[in-house]
């Protein structure tokens, strides 16, 4: 049974004598509470299904179904995690919850505002920085404050853009781990989009590439057998991360090739070579031989 | 940073420092709190010492270059003179405010003062007379050494008009001989034409050295010795202290507005008791017109405000409450319109045309037109309900109106209005640019959280746009000030503008000196203006670091 789905759709733009291809004949079901990582190249339309999947754009043709209705307009149920935080700078972390949570429940009272808004600060470990204003906090904890709020709408379907693809190595396996953490607590259905096979591989149920734009398509899918809670320190004796680590690797590669060739059809280089072309002859010449032998030393 | 108290001071400052835009004043506190002395000295010496010494060096030149011009106002004032010039203002507010609370001063405090007042007046005076015999005496002894200095030049003067009227004779009988002689063919017309010309060229060669001479005698008399003009100027002071004292006199006793009221108060009486004691029917309602009119007349005296001469500081003030008024309208005006323009497409496009065509019109159109359209609002300025209230001493009887000093009239309203004209566009355009330039993403946001239109006006898109919005009101209370020293000026309009423009007329001794007073006053407000527009800017952004505070 498939909670989200997107059927036969596709998105172009552009006038029809120069259409735009960005998307062509999408199809992806995600069954509840399943953690879905769509994994692509740069350029090849990965935020635009993100769009698409939160309402935030509509389909050229084809319907994209939530719990079996259209999504027309974006809403609280499509939770949407932003590549770029997308915080409100002019407000602290708690603010930025609050402008959310103040939104989504208005029913509330003020007193179960502050314990839900303190609830998911400290889910995701910023309890020390909610008077802050994101312009003072760090990538990694913008990240985290932009996760919170996302959490907080309470919503049915979290979708998460890239999210980790602005971070450091470091700060990135600690939130990815927080993200497991807390979805694994509290399950819901997840769509994560990535450009990091080793960051799918470890916390998605299954892997969906998206081939090279124009025109990009869902190929075939990576099912992930893979026990969890995953450990990340034993990660990389798995037989299994280990095979499809490769397997999609290689995939994704192949597709950039691919591309390239295809590029290569449609704009032939001319062959051009210099003509004389050679290396300077002249050695590098230093006044004071000793004092180079003594700092390469 | 450590959190020791002395720290939290030093950041406090260094962060007040630099929201207010002082960053000169940045290495000196660093320097109280001993961190990198060296480099602290290093940079108080080059952005605070030299720009000093710079602007000392300015005004040094200025002190030597200005007496070296002379204009028809007299030398250009110096920058003692405008500061000199500052102190007689000040003297005059001052003097102003005493009059009028001699003005309004009543009973037992008003004796006292008679008294003390009285007491100076006889000490002025004397001082005066002491002070006048000083002077006289002084360009007596003066006179004597002048007289020695234009003796030989009026001398000369005499005696080379003497000289040339001789010679003038001379050359006049020998063009009579020479005449005779042509009329006798014993000579040729042409020698006479020679001897006209040479006797023309005699002639002016005369004028032009008496001329010569009459300047050097004009310019010695005109610059009387220094002694000569101090002793005039301090016998003229005191003479000036003598006045002001016989006038406070005056407001203390018969022009206090206490006693007139009293003196009103009596006719009235008396004008009562014969309308209670009168037979005839005639002189009856005689009395009773009497008595209205006097009652009247007691109400009027009694909220009968002192007729304050507009001094420098009164106009400053003047022009500052009407620069804010227009600027507060222009605001009003161009930061909805921005938002609407910002937010809509259709908007900016039917806005873009009046702006166009409006922004470049000279604030002096908008000055007439607004002179013309604010006039006919207000045919009556007196009675008007807005001016009765505005200016009115007290509201509801009880309020201390804090603007009624202003004498708000239909003048001050329209020049607001020009400054608003003025000051609309920048306010606007920016408002439009910062509102349309909004982060998309945040755009998202709203739209997850299916903000409504009125809580996503207020909660992404005006704060988004804040710090733009200032920028542009920034510019707009920068050019608001300088169309409003200029619409003041043209249209007399009362502020720092008209003081400019009066003194210009008035073409006294000390009028350039004021004229530059004026100027300096202009441009401090300005400055202050613009700093409170840059700490507003810097509370209101998001990005630099100054949100917190």
């Amino acid at each position: 049974m498939s909670y989200l789905e997107i059927e036969n759709t596709s998105v172009s733009f552009g006038p029809e004598s120069n259409r735009t291809h960005v998307l062509s004949d999408i199809n992806l079901s995600v069954k509840e509470n399943e953690f879905v990582a769509v994994i692509g190249f740069s350029g090849s339309g990965k935020s635009t299904l993100m769009s698409l999947l939160a309402g935030l754009q509509q389909p050229t043709s084809g319907e994209v179904r939530m719990d079996g209705k259209v999504i027309t307009e974006p809403g609280p149920d499509l939770g949407m995690m932003f590549q770029n935080y997308s915080l409100l700078p002019w407000l602290t972390v708690n603010e930025n919850i609050e402008l959310a949570v103040k939104t989504v429940f208005p029913s509330l009272t003020k007193g179960e505002r502050t314990d839900k808004i303190r609830h998911y600060v400290e889910m995701v470990k910023l309890g020390h920085a909610g008077t802050r204003y994101p312009h003072e906090l760090s990538g990694g904890m913008r990240q985290r404050a932009s996760l919170a709020r996302t959490l907080s709408l309470d919503p049915k379907v979290l979708l998460l853009d890239e999210p980790l693809s602005a971070l450091d190595a470091l700060t990135r396996s600690e939130l990815q781990d927080q993200i497991l953490n807390i979805w694994e607590t509290d399950k819901r259905t997840v769509v994560m989009i990535t450009n990091d096979v080793d960051e799918a591989v470890l916390m998605a149920d299954r892997i969906v590439p998206l081939t090279m734009g124009p025109s990009a398509t869902l190929a075939e899918e990576f099912v992930v057998n893979m026990e969890r809670p995953r450990d990340r320190r034993t990660l990389n004796d798995h037989p299994e991360f280990m095979r499809l680590k490769t397997e999609i690797t290689l995939f994704m590669m192949g597709l950039n090739q691919e591309s390239k060739d295809a590029a290569q059809d449609l704009v032939p280089m001319p062959e051009v070579r210099p003509k004389d072309f050679a290396l300077p002859k002249a050695q590098p010449r230093f006044k004071n031989k000793s004092s180079i032998a003594g700092n390469a030393a | 940073m450590a959190d020791s108290p002395k720290d939290k001071i030093k950041y406090g400052l260094l962060k007040f420092i630099d929201i207010s835009g002082f960053k000169v004043l940045d290495p000196p506190v660093r320097l109280i709190f001993g961190e990198d002395p060296q480099k602290q000295v290093r940079d108080i010496g080059r952005f605070m010492l030299l720009p000093i010494i710079f602007v000392l060096l300015c005004i040094l030149t200025w002190h030597l270059i200005a007496p070296t011009h002379k204009t028809k106002s007299g030398a250009v004032p110096t920058p003692g003179g405008v500061i000199a010039a500052y102190g007689e203002n000040k003297r005059f507010d001052e003097r102003e405010e005493e009059k009028e609370d001699d003005f309004t001063v009543q009973g037992a405090e008003r004796e006292e003062r008679i008294a003390a007042v009285k007491a100076r007046l006889v000490e002025l005076e004397k001082e005066s007379v002491r002070l006048n015999e000083v002077a006289a005496a002084t360009e007596k002894e003066a006179k004597g050494e002048m007289d020695a200095v234009t003796s030989p030049i009026t001398e000369r003067m005499s005696a080379l008009r003497d000289a040339s009227r001789k010679e003038k004779k001379e050359r006049a009988e020998a063009m009579t001989a020479l005449a005779k002689r042509i009329a006798a063919k014993e000579a040729d017309p042409s020698e006479l034409l020679a001897l006209v010309q040479k006797d023309r060229q005699a002639n002016d060669a005369a004028k032009e050295e008496l001329r010569v001479l009459k300047d050097r005698l004009e310019e010695i008399l005109s610059d009387p010795p220094a002694k000569i003009k101090a002793s005039q100027l301090a016998a003229n002071k005191v003479a000036d202290e003598v006045q002001h004292y016989k006038k406070r006199l005056d407001y203390l006793t018969s022009g206090n507005r206490e006693l007139k009221g009293q003196e009103l108060m009596a006719k009235q009486k008396e004008a009562e008791e014969k309308l209670l004691t009168a037979g005839d029917p005639k002189v009856a309602v005689r009395e009773a017109k009497k008595v209205v009119s006097s009652q009247e007349k007691v109400e009027s005296t009694a909220e009968q405000e002192y007729p304050r001469t507009a001094t420098i500081f009164w106009q400053t003030k003047r022009s500052i409450a009407t620069v804010i008024v227009g600027f507060l309208l222009a605001a009003a005006v161009a930061i909805p319109l921005g938002i609407m323009c910002g937010l809509n497409k259709v908007v900016m496009a039917c806005l873009t045309p009046i702006i166009s065509i409006f922004r470049p019109v000279s604030p002096v159109v908008w000055l007439l037109i607004f002179q013309i359209i604010i006039g006919a609002f207000f045919p009556d300025p007196a009675t008007h309900p807005l001016f009765v209230f505005l200016n009115q001493p007290e509201w509801l009887g009880f309020i201390p109106n804090p603007v009624a000093f202003l004498q708000t009239n239909p003048a001050m309203i329209f020049s607001a209005c020009t400054v608003a004209m003025c000051a609309l566009w920048p306010a606007l355009v920016n408002t439009a640019l910062g509102v349309s330039a909004i982060d998309k993403d945040h755009m998202n946001v709203a739209r997850v959280l299916k903000l409504g239109f009125w809580s996503r006006l207020f909660k992404i898109v005006i704060p988004s746009s804040l710090p733009l919005v200032f920028a542009g009101l920034r510019i707009s209370l920068g050019v608001g000030w300088m169309v409003l020293i200029a619409a003041e000026a043209l249209s007399s309009s009362d502020g720092l503008g008209k003081f400019v423009w009066d003194e210009y007329q008035n073409g006294s001794s000390q009028s350039f000196a004021n004229i530059i007073l004026a100027c300096f006053i202009v441009g401090i407000i300005g400055f202050f203006l613009d700093r409170v527009m840059i700490i507003l800017q810097r509370l209101v952004s998001f990005d630099d670091g100054s949100a917190t505070a």
